[in-house]
């Protein structure tokens, strides 16, 4: 008899597990009716909350104690997600579902993707309101006569300087090498440049080099907007380029390597091993806590090529298309973030430059790293969102890696171009 | 120390102690950068240079990641879906061993196909089921570790091969005995075989518990509410934010992780070795 | 008794969810419920069906949470699902349509109160901001009231019940639909306190199927390209990337099999997958095994000690251990090369990172065979042994014709398993090298790319997520796996063992 107990048991997990399962019905099961008025509203928590929010690690320490005040206000539940891995896909997946979080966090490359599969929803900010905010960044959650983010931050590459490696900021890539290898013969630093490359490669970090000695991802049409018929990997500039870039690499003066990746370029430099770091603002906190003295300028360009140009990309509030809690959601986004005060809490948890001009401008006269991240992105284009770059950031990656390896740069982007060009043809 | 001890046990000495620097050496960095209060990749090396507790006193203070409620998550999901992969497989195992049905063959060569299948892409099919089973049974939905430890259950019979592979070499003579004795096919399971075939059972066991703690890839769908998580999930969420200065708290969390499955082990041990004599029941 | 019992709490269970399942629509959950209690019912309400009583628990389990999701993917595999076809037909129609919604220029705001009286439908009470006027409107249109006014927002009027904002946010689905008609518009309900005068500027035509701009006046209509159909103009150009979900029979399946990027790279990617599979399992069984072997005699002082310090890599979480090799193989800072004092690029280079992912799944997978091997040896009798050296056979002949044999017989299963669990083993390949090294001649098929995690990527790459074709190669390999694995059971003939 004991085994049949066991048995049953087992097999009844299912329904006796379920046994305690609230009876009430859940929202979505409601008569059409306008729901009456009911003073059982603050029974038990229902298991999701009234607001919803997934964010990455770093941005739900700002997020969370806006979010709470939120609750508070309101009277409602609050939940703050931090999403381990893959938020965007993730987010598309179950929104479609209909178990999508109702707000969450992610920079202007989200809007490609989002609006092919209905994920996101606009926001109904008239121009006043966003009138507060810095037009580029509006402009890249912007598409098709409609805003569908609020922008909080920026983000762009940098050059961090180990003041006491390299003193004077250098003008050009090449003063930077110099500098940079005198300061390792001296053995004040064990390299010059941290820059990660990794075995796959690191197109995003690799552009502002790339579009100074005159290569190009497209061509830019007249309104600023990217030209994708014509993709400039390929072309002869970019072969120009991924020689002079190739001379930076293992068989050139060594500035960059492959075994500097994601996972140890900024530690490099908070080690004190190196003379200079590119990086974005994500770095800012770990060089603070590091104490190695530092300062931030812009990208220095090669010596007479190009202005070096880093993506801009743009931190973003998005409401979600099927939200349980759609009003919560416009209200959080519209009137609680939309204002001074949480955009600087923003800034104050998670230190990158505000993108609300007035916030910008208070917390610049305050800290100065702030304004020179800002100069950063003075030659800044903006991260392509389009879904087909998915086909586009890999090839693009492995053929820097290759060529820093000491590959063939002619034959390597010639064949990347092909690749990308197919990539982007498929769509 | 004579030749003779040398041919006999002392080469099994020098062996596993190759073995045995094979398989410390990668822990022992995990636990140089647990207590190495810098925590970052550059300033950690195998040998612990420096002593801190920050990482785990972090690991326990911090309430955006609520560890210990990660913790106790995971040992009751691991605890649930390994009492319930081990029982049934234990059972089915019985009646494969011991039974002559029809569909016997096809019924294990199936069990083994059906595992074959690359489980991670059903996930989205798996996610839109748990995702209707929590509209109509919101205990058993999304971020609720009641359905998360329904889905894993569903490898309930992964471990029948091994354990009808031990029940084959338990003489049939001893169930038959007691058949004779006037025992019920219910009492030769549980008073006869089970019994016997304890150190498999704690083998099978052990692996149910460490495919479950280490699973990551359903986790990290289903579980998306802080207070919902796994280890595993917790913890890829705090070196994916930051790879190259999370790594000591990382670590910490990682040793935190191992810490049941050794316990366990330790635990399980006399069982696996007491089947040295126990197993000795012989013909 | 118990028994009776415990069937009794199990119908009993299903019968009270039944009318809240019924009453949800939840009806394939309410199925599956009753088949269940009915399956428990048949096999352990009568006294027959003795094996049964085994199978069924962990069958029912199998059934419900491993087979559907594995049918449902097959299932999945003939339709189009992924970025861009997530959504019904209607649903994409209704989003494209809700994203047309400006605000009308020069427009009033209102702040926003939602009443409701005795029957069933929805007042909005809006006070115009720049005016101070208030407003009733509902379904048939706006008019102009006198209700009580406090700090600009309409607070009370007679007959009516005011929405808290809790009650706002929940009746979200119904006030969705919500719209008051205006002159050249609608007003609707933005956040919790707020409305607005909006115009929709595209209009469906069901009947003709158009989607029309009421500003421009370009029709739209409905046009296949590729394998899915959008909302085009003359021109052909998109009036969104949002397509929906559909059927299309066996195109996946043409397309894996047609597709030049998987049959060019398909021999050298298949030969290194089975070599993958393969010396993973030699490896850490031939390693696994004799460490057993060398640690299971009583002689050996401190085998506890041994056996658990030999676990630790198994204790430690897979895709932790993973992520810390990855920082091991690093050719200049990494642990290997700077211990060793070598120079070797293991990742960099295709066959360093063959090697290194061998390294690795040795380390993740010699304690497991440990185990297997440690705990199968207890069940070989050690008089047998004993005889066979008593009989003047040296040990290791002894081994190799009595334990070895009776060994595999118990775990060959388990080999193949193995075997067939590294064959897809994604989660190592993709953590530690991601398929690559790449070269600009394979971008898409890396020197250490397995089936899996190389056609995950064409899956999921350039196109975004493809489900329908991910689906399409699972069910592929699984097909492929199956049959690997039934060829080697028949060579291994450890069937015999099953007659």
């Amino acid at each position: 008899m004991r085994y049949r107990l066991l048995a049953l048991i087992t097999a009844t997990a299912l329904l006796s597990t379920a046994c305690s399962a609230d009876k009430e019905a859940g929202p979505t099961d409601q008569p059409s009716a306008a729901p009456a008025p009911s003073a059982s509203d603050a029974g038990p928590a229902r298991e999701d909350a009234d607001l919803v929010i997934w964010t990455s690690e770093a941005a739900s320490r700002a997020v969370t104690p806006i979010a709470q005040k939120f609750g508070q206000e309101n009277n409602i539940t609050v939940a703050v997600q931090v999403i381990a891995a893959d938020l965007a896909a993730n987010a598309i997946t179950a929104n479609a579902a209909g178990n999508g979080p109702d707000i969450l966090t992610l920079p202007n490359d989200f809007l490609g993707g989002a609006l092919q599969n209905g994920t996101v929803k606009p926001l109904s900010l008239g121009a006043g309101d966003l009138g507060a905010y810095e037009k580029s960044a509006v402009a890249s959650v912007s598409r098709n006569g409609q805003v569908w983010a609020l922008p909080y931050g920026m983000e762009n590459l940098v050059l961090y300087r180990n003041t006491k490696a390299a003193p004077k900021a250098p003008a050009t890539v090449e003063e930077l090498v110099s500098t940079g290898q005198a300061a390792v013969k001296k053995g004040t630093v064990k390299r010059a440049l941290s820059l990660p490359v990794g075995q796959e490669g690191d197109a995003y970090h690799m552009h502002p080099f790339f579009t100074s000695a005159g290569g190009s991802l497209f061509a830019m049409d007249a309104s600023g907007q990217y030209d994708t018929t014509k993709i400039g990997i390929g072309t002869p500039e970019s072969i120009a380029a991924a020689k002079k870039i190739a001379a930076l690499g293992e068989k050139g003066s060594k500035v960059l390597s492959r075994s500097i990746d994601g996972s140890n370029a900024i530690a490099q430099f908070t080690a004190g091993n190196a003379a200079y770091l590119i990086s974005g603002p994500w770095a800012l906190a770990d060089i603070r806590k590091s104490k190695v003295p530092y300062d931030i300028t812009p990208i220095p360009p090669f010596a007479g090529g190009k202005p070096a140009a880093p993506f801009l990309g743009v931190q973003a509030f998005w409401m979600l298309s099927n939200a349980k809690n759609p009003a919560f959601a416009e209200e959080f986004v519209t009137k609680t973030m939309n204002t001074p005060e949480a955009m600087t809490a923003m800034y104050e948890q998670d230190p990158r430059p505000p993108v609300r001009n007035d916030v910008l401008a208070a917390v610049s006269a305050k800290d100065a790293d702030m304004g020179k991240l800002a100069a950063g992105a003075k030659n800044a284009t903006l991260l392509p969102d389009f879904p087909f770059m998915a086909g586009v950031w890999p090839p693009l990656g492995q053929a820097y890696a290759t060529i820093v390896g000491g590959a063939d740069p002619t034959s390597t982007m010639q064949k990347t171009g092909k690749t990308i060009e197919s990539a982007v043809k498929a769509k | 120390m004579t030749v003779r001890w040398w041919r006999e046990v002392g080469w099994r000495h020098a062996g596993g102690l190759v073995a045995v620097v094979f398989a410390v050496v990668p822990v022992l960095y995990v636990v140089s950068a647990a207590f190495n209060p810098l925590g970052t990749v550059v300033s950690t090396d195998v040998i612990p240079t420096r002593f801190s507790l920050v990482h785990f006193q972090s690991l326990f203070s911090d309430p955006a990641r609520p560890f210990p409620r990660w913790l106790l998550n995971t040992l009751i999901v691991c605890a649930m879906v390994t009492f319930v992969q081990v029982l049934c497989s234990a059972l089915a195992a019985y009646a494969f061993s011991r039974f002559r049905f029809k569909g016997r063959r096809g019924g294990l060569l199936t069990l083994l196909l059906i595992q074959m299948f690359p489980q991670f892409l059903a996930v989205i099919a798996l996610f839109t089921m748990v995702t209707e089973l929590g509209e109509a049974l919101p205990a058993l939905g999304l971020n609720t570790i009641a359905g998360y430890s329904l889905v894993l259950m569903g490898g309930a019979l992964a471990q029948v091969w091994l354990i009808k592979g031990y029940f084959d070499t338990i003489p049939r003579q001893l169930d038959e005995a007691a058949v004779v004795d006037g025992a019920s096919h219910a009492g030769v399971f549980f008073r006869i075989l089970l019994p016997l075939a304890r150190p498999i059972l704690a083998v099978t066991g052990l692996l149910a518990f460490v495919g479950v703690i280490g699973e990551f890839l359903l986790a990290s769908i289903f579980l998306t509410d802080t207070n919902a998580k796994t280890l595993a999930v917790g913890l890829y969420g705090i070196i994916e934010s930051d790879r190259s200065n999370n790594l000591g708290v990382f670590a910490a969390g990682a040793l935190m992780t191992a810490l049941p499955v050794v316990l366990l082990f330790q635990y399980l041990q006399r069982y696996i070795v007491g089947g040295l004599t126990s197993g000795a029941v012989k013909d | 008794m118990i028994r009776i019992l415990c069937l009794g709490i199990a119908v009993g269970t299903a019968a009270a969810l039944t009318p809240s399942l019924a009453g949800g629509g939840h009806y394939v959950v309410l199925t599956v419920a009753w088949v269940v209690v009915a399956v428990l019912l048949v096999t352990y309400g009568t006294g027959r069906a003795v094996t049964a009583k085994y199978l069924v628990p962990g069958t029912l389990l199998l059934v419900v949470f491993t087979v559907a999701p594995v049918l449902a993917t097959v299932q999945m595999s003939t339709t189009n699902y992924g970025d861009g076809t997530r959504t019904t037909k209607r649903e994409t129609v209704e989003r494209i349509l809700a994203n047309s919604v400006v605000q009308a220029p020069d427009s009033p705001t209102f702040n926003l109160t939602v009443g409701t009286s005795g029957d069933s439908d929805f007042t909005f009470f809006l006070v115009d901001r720049a005016t101070g006027t208030a407003y009733a409107g509902n379904r048939d249109g706006l008019k102009e009231v006198s209700p009580t006014v406090t700090r600009g927002f309409v607070t009370a009027a007679a007959g009516y019940t005011m929405l808290t904002p809790k009650q706002v946010n929940d009746a979200a689905a119904q006030l969705k639909e919500f719209a008051v008609p205006v002159e050249g518009g609608a007003i609707r309900q933005r956040g919790l306190r707020e409305a607005f005068e909006g115009r929709t500027m595209l209009r469906y035509d069901e009947a003709a199927d158009t989607i029309t701009d009421t500003a421009t006046g370009t029709s739209y209509t409905v046009q296949r390209q590729g394998d899915r159909e959008y909302f085009v103009d003359g021109q052909g150009e998109r009036l969104s990337e949002q397509s929906w979900r559909a059927g299309v029979g066996l195109e996946n399946y043409r397309r894996a099999f047609t597709d030049p990027r998987i049959l060019g790279g398909f021999l050298r990617i298949f030969g290194w997958t089975v070599v993958f599979a393969a010396g993973s399992v030699v490896l850490t069984f031939v390693v696994g095994l004799g460490l057993a072997v060398m640690l299971n005699d009583s002689r050996v002082r401190g085998q506890k000690v041994y056996r658990s310090i030999l676990l630790l890599p198994y204790a430690i979480p897979g895709f932790i251990s993973i992520l810390v090799w990855s920082g091991f193989f690093n050719q200049e800072f990494g642990l290997i090369n700077n211990l060793t004092g070598l120079d070797i690029d293991w990742l960099g280079d295709p066959w360093g990172a063959k090697a290194a992912l061998l390294l690795l799944n040795l380390w993740l997978g010699f304690p497991y065979m440990f185990l297997v091997a440690t705990g199968a040896l207890q069940s070989i009798p050690a008089e047998l042994r004993e005889a066979a050296t008593i009989d003047g056979a040296g040990a290791f002949t002894a081994f190799r014709r009595i334990t070895l044999p009776l060994l595999l017989v118990a775990v060959a299963p388990i080999l193949v398993a193995s075997f067939a669990f590294n064959f897809n083993n994604y989660n190592v390949i993709e953590l530690l090298t991601h398929g690559g090294p790449f070269t600009p001649d394979h971008p898409d098929a890396g020197a250490t790319d397995i089936l899996i995690s190389y056609t995950v990527r064409l899956a999921f790459g350039a196109g975004g997520a493809q489900f329908g074709f991910a689906a399409a190669i699972a069910t592929l390999l699984f097909v492929i796996t199956g049959v690997l694995a039934a060829a080697q059971f028949r060579a291994t003939r450890s069937l015999e063992e099953v007659h």
